[in-house]
Order: C-alpha cells, then structure tokens, then sequence
C-alpha cells in the first residue's frame, strides 16, 4: 500500500493487512532516537493523517516503535535546553503544553495506540510511551525506562508527572520522577508501568494482542478515563507521603536541589484535579525550573560528562576521535593494598581479566576476599553475587612474582608510595613485558618524571592515579610525565573510560591537579581552627555550602598521617602558600591517626560498618589551643570564603601553568574527586556566578593572611575586564 | 449489665488457660533464646498450656498458630509441627495464621469463632516469633502496586508512629514519660512476682552462654531515666523525628499459648474457664495510620456488643499493645480510656513485642490482671502493619 502522508525524515510508516499502522522512528544525526521538533513536526503530520481517516480506512490500532535497535527514545534534545531555558516562563510553559498536546492525540484516537519499548525509553520518550494506551517492553538488558529529568534540575515536562501517578500512583510516581533512577522492563512491568515485558523477536506480536484485548474488553476506555480524571488517595495517605517524601528528599538533596522538591509538589497537586488542569501546573513548574540556576549548572556538568566522554585524552579535546590504540585485554596490577586491590576489583567488574601481584603471598590472600566481594556487588540488592564472584575469581589471576606481569598489556604499579621502592619496581617491570606494554603508576605524590627516571622507554610510561576508596570514586588522573606519548595518554584514557571512570589528563607537577586544589581547603580549616572557629562549626559551613564532607572531617577521613606526608609534598613545592601546619604532625605524634584509630579532630565509636562519629575530641582541641593564632573576623560567610577562595586561586594557576588542556577539566575534577556540589556546577563555575572582581573583593580583607590569599595577575587581569573563569 | 444473658454454654467461647515464655531479645549476641528455634519455644508454650489446663489431650481438635514469618524454622506450617513436637495426638490437627502483629489475637478470635459456629471446639492457640532469626524485614518483597495506594515509607512503622506524633502533637517528652511509665510497672509486675504464673521456664542462654531456665523478660530496663532516653538520636527520621529507641518496642523473641473451648466443654472437662470471649473485631485503616487500628477496632467491637448492654466505661482493664508509644498514647486519648486501667503491668515498650506472640502474650498477661484483681471485663487490642486494627473483649468467668 502506498503512504498515504508526504514524507517524513524521522519515521517510516508501515501498514499491516490486518489493520495496523506502525510508526517506526529513526532519528538522523543523532547517536540515540532524541525527540528533535523535526520528530514532533513528523508525528504531528501522521496524527492529522489518521485522525482524518474515513471510517473505512480506519486502523485497528497504533502501533508506535524504534526502527534502530536499542533505542526507542533516548528523551529529549539536550543540546536545545540551553536555549529554551533562556525564553521566558511563559514561552517555556507554551512549549511544554504544545509537547503534552501533542502527545494526547495520541489517547484520543478512536483506536488504541501501543508502544513498542526496546531500548533506552528515558524523559520525553517515557512521556511519549505513556501517551499511548499501552506499553509493551523487550527483556532485553538494553531496555531502561526512567525519567533523568531531575538530573538536569528539570521534571517531565510533556505530560509524565500527569500520566505517571495515574497510572502507577502517586508514590511510585515520585520515587521513580524524584529519584531519576531507571528500571528495567521486568520491574517496569511490576509497577504497571509497562503491559508486558516479552521477549524483543514476541513485542510486536504482544502489541497488537493487547490492542484487540483491551480494546475490546473496555480496558483501554476505562484507562483513558482513569487518565483524564483526578487521582483517588486518600487524604491521610497523601499527608503521609508528602511528608515521608519530603524527609527523604531533604536527606538526599540538602535542600540544594529545587527539583525533586518541585517534582513532589507537582504530582501530589496534579493528582488533585483533572488531566488538563495538572497539564497546566506540570508545564508552570517545568517553566520555574528551567529557569532556574541550579539547572542551568546541571545541565554544564552534565555536557562536561559529555564533552569527556568524547575526549580522547590528546589534543585539543573535542576532537570527537576515538582512539586508534587496541583496548588493553590483560591488565596487571602490582601491589595488594588497599588500592591496588581496589583497582583490580575494578578491572573485574567492567570484564577486564586481571593479575594482582604482591611479593607477599599473605598479603594476597588477605586481598582477595575481599576484592572478590567488591566486584561482584550487586547495587541491586546491596549484596554481593556469590555466583558472579566465583565466576569473576576464574578471572583474576594472583602472583607473588613480578615476571607473571609478562603477558599484560597494561601494568599499574601500585606499591608503597616510596620514590625508592617504585622506581625498582618499574625498572624490574620494563624489563618482563613486550615492548608495547603501557607501564602505569598509581602515586598520589611522586613526580611522574622522578619515577620514569630509571626506565629505558618513559614514552610508554604514564601516571594513573586512582581514588580512594576505587568503588566509589570516578575520577582518575591520567598524569603526562614530560617524555609521555599521546598514544600512551589515549590507551590509558581509553581504558580508564572501560573501568567506568572519569579520566582527566594533567601534566606532571606536585599534587597533580585534585590534591593541589584540596590541600588549600585542607590548610585553611586548620588555621581557622588555630584562630579559634569550632571544628564543628568549619564542618558545617562547608557542608552549608554542598561538600559532602566539612574539610576537618576529611582530614579524619583521609588519616592525619596520609595527609601529614602528602602535605610535605605539597608544602615542598607550593611552600610560599602552603605552610606546613605544626597541628598535623602534632596529632600524629599524639596518636591521632583520624577515624582509623578511633581519635583525630574527633572522636569516633567502632562499629561494625563504619565508624560513627561521637563529637570533638577534647585532646585535639588542647593540641590545637597549643599552636593558637590570632583569633578574627569568623562570619559564616568569611569561613566559606577562606575555604574555597585559595582552592579557586590554585585552580586559577593551575590553569596559568597549561596543567590541564581545558578549564572544564578542572569542574569535572572537582566534582568527581572531591565531591564538589554539581548544583554550583563546579568550582570555576561557582567562581563566575560571584565573578572575577567579585572574587578580588573578597580576597582583599584576607590579604594579610598571606601569599595564599593574593590574587593571580590573571585574575586581577580578568576582573578588570570582566572576563569569565570558564570560557 | 449481663452480656451472657442469653448463652447458649454450647457455643460460648472460653479461656481454660494461658502462658507465656519469658521475652527475650532478638539480639544475637545477648538475646536469651538467640540459640533456641522459634518451634521450639511454640511448642514448649503448647505443651505447657495443655498441662497445665489439665484438658483431655484426645479432644483437642487444632492448633492455631499465629506467626508473622512463616518460612525457615517457622515455615511448612509451623502450627502443625509444633503440635507434633508438643505431643499433641496425631489427631490434633494444626494450621499457621498471619496477621502480622496481630497475629496470635486473630488466631484466638477465629478459634473462637469456630466454637461460636459449632465447628472445631477444643483448640490451642498460639503466637510465636523470633525476630532474631527471622527478622521482620528480609525476605519480604511487598509488591510495588501495594504502594500505588498508599507509599513506601508506610512500611516503616516507626514512620507512621512519627506522622501520627506530628499531627497530634505527642511530644517527645510526653512520649519519654509513657515508655518510662511502662518500664515502671512491669519492673514493678515483676518483682512483685506478678508474672510468675504466667512464664512457662524455658531452656535458653544467659548473657555469658550459660544454658539456664528463663524465667524474666529480659527488655524491663529498671535502671533508664528520662535524662537516659533523652540522649537517643531519633531512630527513624534523622534530625526532625521524635521517636527513639526508647518509645519503640523492642524486637524479641518469644511465645503464648492460649487454651479455648466452649463452655460445655470444660463444665464436661470439669474445668474452671478463666474468661468468656464476649466479641472480636478486625479493621482496616489507612496504612500510613496502622497506629490508629486499634480506635478503629475498639469502636467496632464496643458498636458490635452495645446491643447487650455493655459500654466504654464498664472495661476494667485494657490491654492495648504498644508499638510505639506515640502510637500508645494517641489510641489512649482518643478511646478515651483512663490510662491508670490500660497496661497496668507495663506493655510493649518494656516487656518486647515478638509480633506473632504479641496478641496471646497481652491475652495472657490480661487474663492474669483480671483474676488478680477480681475485673470482670478486659479488652485486649492491637495496630497492625499495613493499616489495620484487632480488638478482643473478654468477661471473667466468676
């Protein structure tokens, strides 16, 4: 049968002697199917084709589909947020009820439309999934729904917070829109937020024998009712749930984030009234939304994912190349600590084979256990697969002789951070495997040039230093010595990427780029703490301010030890900003290590899982009192300024000095390694919503503290320009 | 009032006899029954009830079994195997029934009803839980449509217990006060001797391991102050809650055991009934408001028997099982019951809540406290998880 429509770009139309119409998509020029307003413009023109059929040629249903494989809908196109969120709130809400309407023709066809799900269904394409009366999903593990909208600072804005809570209700509805997290198709289909979750070659099949089965048996109408009207909740349910809600989300956000908050509101209002009038509060609190700065720092961070994602390593980074070099197969990891253990486990996980090396036989075996139960950790069901870790075991191979490094591709050396002992250790490792092996070293302090000293080819020689604890932390600094290749560079960011994490290249120099930046924040909190300010109280104004963690605690946290050596480092390179504070070592000596012996800053009680934290430790506070300094001006305000105005000047010469090829690299870091808040979108970012010359002056009343607190000439430059930190 | 003024003695419901394990706590470490199996403990409560009710073996028809964990050693219908490790007669049939903490009052009630029907007469009833080996929350997968109606969070008891605080202004002092109260008295209840009768010695292990007789709860803290309890971090609801450690029931193990017939049947038995069993009543309420049940219970069962001329006001003594206290207090208030006749040996809070056994355990330790004080009405009721209420009022038999 010939089309009956002019042609569309983005969809095929095929029809069935039986009856059914199938919409196929296909976007162009788009990795995913994204919902483009040439795809709406497409379905819009179907739709006024069918709904102005004449009854004989009147379809049996509608069957809307994926032509590519894996991809239904990815949701809708980023790359058009930045400009729609510049429009006014009225225009931004006029675009969400054209996308709702639209969507709704769909619901109101005289026959029923079906969605075929196969693949990523996320944001606008779960909209445009529950548009139709029903969904049918493949078992495939490539099929996701969810709605990621709250990621970006936004809600669904094309009609999910109206459909969902009918028809899952309201609780499931802002579990699944507050949280952003996906579900498969199996715990979709248990929710009732899809029909049927079958296999991919039996979707179609079970579309079309939904379609006659509700269609006939009354089901859909009494849906498309159910659709239309108000929810039924009980008003002490829905008390409960607000208020339940509202503690989680508090918990989880800090209060920093408007849209899970907003997403709550909108569906327990929705739920309240009919279709059209929850339609006009989803689109008025998608438009306050968008429009808000926290979403506009989202969405920055979220294309600083993108842009690294793409990013080869070399070059001027946006290069969209991938790397040529083949991906590493067999990884060795030397050193069974705590994170060489932790890198290997990490190998495990994203399928790569692995061999952990460590002359001691004990300290292997203490390892393994371990390693084995992190790598098979189901986030699921917060356990660890006892099948997938014997399955995995057959994968990691354990040596106590650094010659079974022969066969790797790639070996990160991860022994004690001791320039001596690594140097050996290279040098031995250069000497057992082919000369195409990527020689990688885990070190936090040693210049990156010291430690390829002793190597006969350092081209082929990189830093790869990994956080701590690996599970949890992504970014990882992939350090260019200054005889590094590019090919070395963009193997080991390649396979950086496989290992799930988030790689950033940075030139050699002291503290790399992430603790060179932390060490300020560090530094200050104990001169504050010297000046007299509570440690509780320096805590607080930072986590006031969205870290995860005050910069005392994290001392706790690190061990004072680690942070006492790692500061000689720092203090070494960076001295005339830096000092080395007489309270470290003093605690150390103490016998306060941090949450590791029970004592540091603070006291902790040990427990089973993680130390909890009892208050102040009244020894410190002594110890602290011993090395006292001129109490100051303490506003809440002043604290924050002197945490992260020195760790912002140390990013500003950071930049000065080319330690990273894009300022962007810098926000990334921050927020993967330190946990730096996304909502302020990074600390470059955060510094342009203050500006330069904002920044100059705050600095100015803390001038007398010291070089550490002087501004750069680029940034005296900058704000007398008014230029921006982030380009 | 005559509430029996029409009985037919064939099909009257009665109590022959009750008791109870000591209540340990679901503590791996510490808890008195931490190697004991929670069959075990049914059926030590089992055999204990038809010994010393002195009833005629043969003509016990069923054991009615109240657990809320039904699976591991309470699964494969535990109420049957515990009557074959009793020693009841292989005629003695045996089923498991769950109504989660009101478990073993809904297999009293549905005993009795049978008896009311002239269907099975001569039953043990029983509740058992063991919350240490089969705690409350695991392997449970509530299914997620449960919740279209409702939420997530109703399946935090400790949650609804916080919501009903906020909304009826139940501070957290007030709630101190309630659960230090309850320590009191069955402190009080218990070196006085008063549970004495009622806890069947049962082998379990001291704190040091030693293998001993159990003969005290072991959750009364005599030694707590309200300077103590104000100390605790909210347990539920970081920060904003009010609810503690304190003011919630602790988890625990144990088990009752309730002996029931017609009255027909033990004038043939020639045995002396403790009490009739005058009304029964379940209800649903919103989830999010299981603490509610039991107003909404105790209503329905005071409308069901307002017809034979009984009131609010002619319960001597109540027995309402306190899950948290705020929960405690707002049933208290809003039933309108003068709190110096509810728990009058302590509750929950103090003596554990093994929420299979809970339901016979308060029947028990009701049933005492009548025949003590000569009372010739008790109410005994109980909130249920999911939003539910059970009420059972009994009139002693003289």
């Amino acid at each position: 049968m010939p089309a009956a429509f002019p042609h569309s770009a983005t969809l095929a139309i095929e029809h069935t002697d039986d009856g059914f119409v199938t919409l196929a998509f296909a976007v162009p020029d788009h990795r995913q199917n994204v919902l483009t307003p040439g795809v709406l413009a497409d379905l819009a023109a179907v739709l006024d084709d069918l709904e102005n059929r004449p009854p004989r040629r009147r379809p049996r249903g509608v069957v809307l589909r994926s032509a590519r494989p894996g991809s239904f809908f990815a949701g809708a196109d980023v790359a058009r947020l930045d400009e729609v969120r510049r429009l006014p709130e009225a225009e931004i809400a006029r675009l969400c009820d054209a996308g709702r309407a639209l969507f709704a023709r769909l619901s109101r066809l005289p026959w029923p439309s079906v969605a075929v799900i196969d693949g990523v269904c996320l944001g606008g394409g779960l909209e445009l999934a529950l548009a139709c009366d029903l969904r049918v999903a493949t078992d495939a593990e490539h099929t996701i729904l969810g709605f990621p909208e709250v990621k970006l600072g936004l809600l669904p804005g094309w009609g999910g917070t109206v459909r969902l809570p009918r028809l899952i209700g309201p609780g499931p509805a802002v579990e699944l829109a507050a949280s952003g997290e996906n579900v498969a198709a199996a715990a979709a289909t248990r929710m009732g937020l899809v029909d049927a979750c079958v296999p991919a070659e039996q979707a179609i099949e079970t579309a079309r024998r939904l379609v006659d089965a509700q269609g006939e048996s009354g089901a859909v109408a009494a849906r498309r009712r159910r659709q239309a009207s108000a929810v039924e909740l009980d008003p002490l349910e829905r008390e409960f749930l607000e208020a339940t809600s509202s503690a989680v989300i508090l918990g989880r956000t800090g209060g920093h984030y408007p849209a899970p908050p907003a997403i709550l509101r909108t569906i327990l209002a929705g739920a309240a009234v009919d279709a059209d009038a929850a339609g006009a509060i989803e689109s008025a609190a998608f438009a306050k939304l968008a429009r808000s700065p926290v979403a506009g720092q989202l969405l920055r961070v979220f294309r600083g994912g993108e842009r690294n994602r793409r990013d080869p390593g070399i070059g001027s980074g946006d290069a969209a190349a991938e790397p040529s070099a083949a991906p590493v197969a067999a990884a060795a990891v030397i050193g069974a600590g705590i994170m060489g253990a932790g890198i290997a486990a990490a190998h495990l996980r994203a399928g790569c084979d692995a061999t952990l090396i460590d002359v001691s036989a004990a300290a292997l075996a203490a390892a393994v256990p371990g390693l084995l139960d992190e790598a098979a950790w189901d986030r699921a069901t917060k356990r660890t697969d006892p099948a997938r870790a014997l399955a995995l075991a057959g994968r990691l191979r354990t040596a106590t002789q650094l010659a079974a490094v022969a066969d790797a591709d790639l070996v990160i050396e991860s022994v004690t951070e001791r320039t001596d002992v690594k140097q050996q250790v290279l040098a031995d490792i250069e000497r057992l495997v082919g000369p195409a092996t990527i020689i990688a070293t885990n070190t936090s302090t040693n210049p990156i040039a010291r430690l390829a000293a002793g190597l006969s080819d350092p081209a082929r020689f990189c830093g790869m230093h990994f956080f701590n604890p690996v599970r949890r932390m992504t970014l990882v600094e992939v350090v260019r010595g200054p005889a590094t290749s590019d090919a070395t560079v963009a193997a080991v960011v390649a396979h950086a990427k496989r290992l799930g994490k988030c790689p950033v290249v940075v030139r050699d120099s002291p503290g790399f780029l992430v603790n060179r930046i932390l060490m300020p924040y560090l530094h200050e909190a104990v001169e504050m703490a010297r000046e007299g300010v509570e440690c509780g109280r320096i805590d607080r104004v930072a986590r006031g301010f969205g870290m995860p963690m005050g910069p005392i605690e994290l001392y706790d946290m690190i061990g004072l030890d680690t942070a006492f050596y790692a500061g000689l480092v720092l203090s070494a390179a960076y001295g005339d900003r830096i000092e080395a504070s007489p309270v470290i070592p003093a605690l150390v000596k103490s016998g306060r290590l941090g949450r590791k012996s029970g004592c540091g800053f603070y006291r902790y009680a040990a427990a089973a899982s993680k130390p909890r934290m009892l208050g102040p430790d009244a020894g410190a506070a002594e110890l602290i009192r011993r090395y006292a300094l001129p109490a100051r001006e303490t506003s809440d305000r002043t604290i924050a300024d002197r945490l992260l105005l020195p760790m912002l000047l140390e990013a500003v010469r950071a930049l000065d000095e080319g330690l990273v090829r894009d300022g962007r690299d810098i926000d990334l870091a921050v927020i993967h390694a330190l946990g730096f808040p996304p909502f302020r979108g990074g600390l470059l970012a955060w510094a342009d919503t203050l500006g330069p010359a904002e920044v100059v002056r705050r600095l100015e009343p803390l001038a007398d503290l010291g070089p550490r607190m002087v501004p750069t000439d680029r940034l005296l430059a900058m704000a007398r320009d008014g230029l921006a930190f982030t380009a | 009032m005559n509430p029996g003024a029409s009985r037919d003695p064939a099909t009257t419901p009665v109590v022959v006899a009750c008791c109870r394990t000591a209540i340990g706590r679901a503590h791996p470490d510490r808890g008195i029954f931490r190697h004991v199996r929670g069959d075990e403990l049914a059926a030590a409560v089992i055999a204990a009830v038809v010994d010393r009710s002195g009833v005629e073996p043969a003509t016990i028809e069923d054991v009615v079994l109240g657990a809320t964990q039904q699976r591991g050693e309470l699964g494969g219908n535990a109420g049957r195997c515990a009557a074959l490790m009793a020693g009841l007669p292989l005629s003695t049939a045996g089923t498991t029934v769950n109504r989660l903490c009101g478990s073993s009052l809904q297999a009293l009630a549905q005993a009795c009803h049978a008896i009311a029907a002239g269907a099975e007469n001569v039953q043990v009833v029983a509740g058992v839980e063991h919350m240490h080996h089969l705690p409350m929350d695991s392997a449970v997968d509530i299914h997620p449509r449960v919740f279209a109606r409702s939420s997530r969070g109703m399946l935090s008891m400790g949650l609804t217990a916080e919501q009903l605080a906020a909304a009826h202004g139940i501070s957290r002092r007030r709630q101190e006060e309630y659960a230090l109260e309850s320590h009191a008295r069955a402190a009080r209840a218990g070196d006085a001797g008063l549970f004495d009768d009622e806890i069947v010695p049962v082998f379990g292990h001291d704190e040091h391991g030693a293998a001993a007789e159990m003969l005290h709860d072991q959750s009364i803290r005599r030694d707590t102050s309200l300077e103590a309890m104000a100390t605790l971090e909210p347990a539920f609801l970081p920060q904003l809650g009010t609810i503690t450690a304190a003011t919630s029931a602790p988890v625990s193990d144990g088990a009752a055991a309730v002996l029931v017939m017609s009255e027909a049947e033990a004038a043939r038995q020639q045995l002396e009934p403790w009490a009739r069993v005058v009304a029964t009543a379940v209800v649903g309420v919103p989830p999010a408001a299981m603490g509610t049940g039991p107003i909404a219970a105790t209503e329905k069962l005071l409308a069901r028997v307002a017809g034979r001329g009984i009131g609010r006001g002619d319960i001597g003594l109540v027995e309402l099982n306190e899950a948290f206290a705020a929960q405690a207090i707002h049933c208290i208030d809003a039933l309108g019951f003068d709190s110096a006749r509810v728990n009058v040996r302590g509750g929950a809070l103090a003596i554990g809540h093994p929420l299979g056994a809970s339901g016979a355990r308060i029947t028990t330790t009701l049933l005492h406290a009548m025949r003590d004080a000569a009372v010739p009405l008790g109410l005994a009721t109980m909130c249920i998880g999911l939003g539910q209420g059970i009420a059972v009022l009994f009139e002693r038999c003289e």
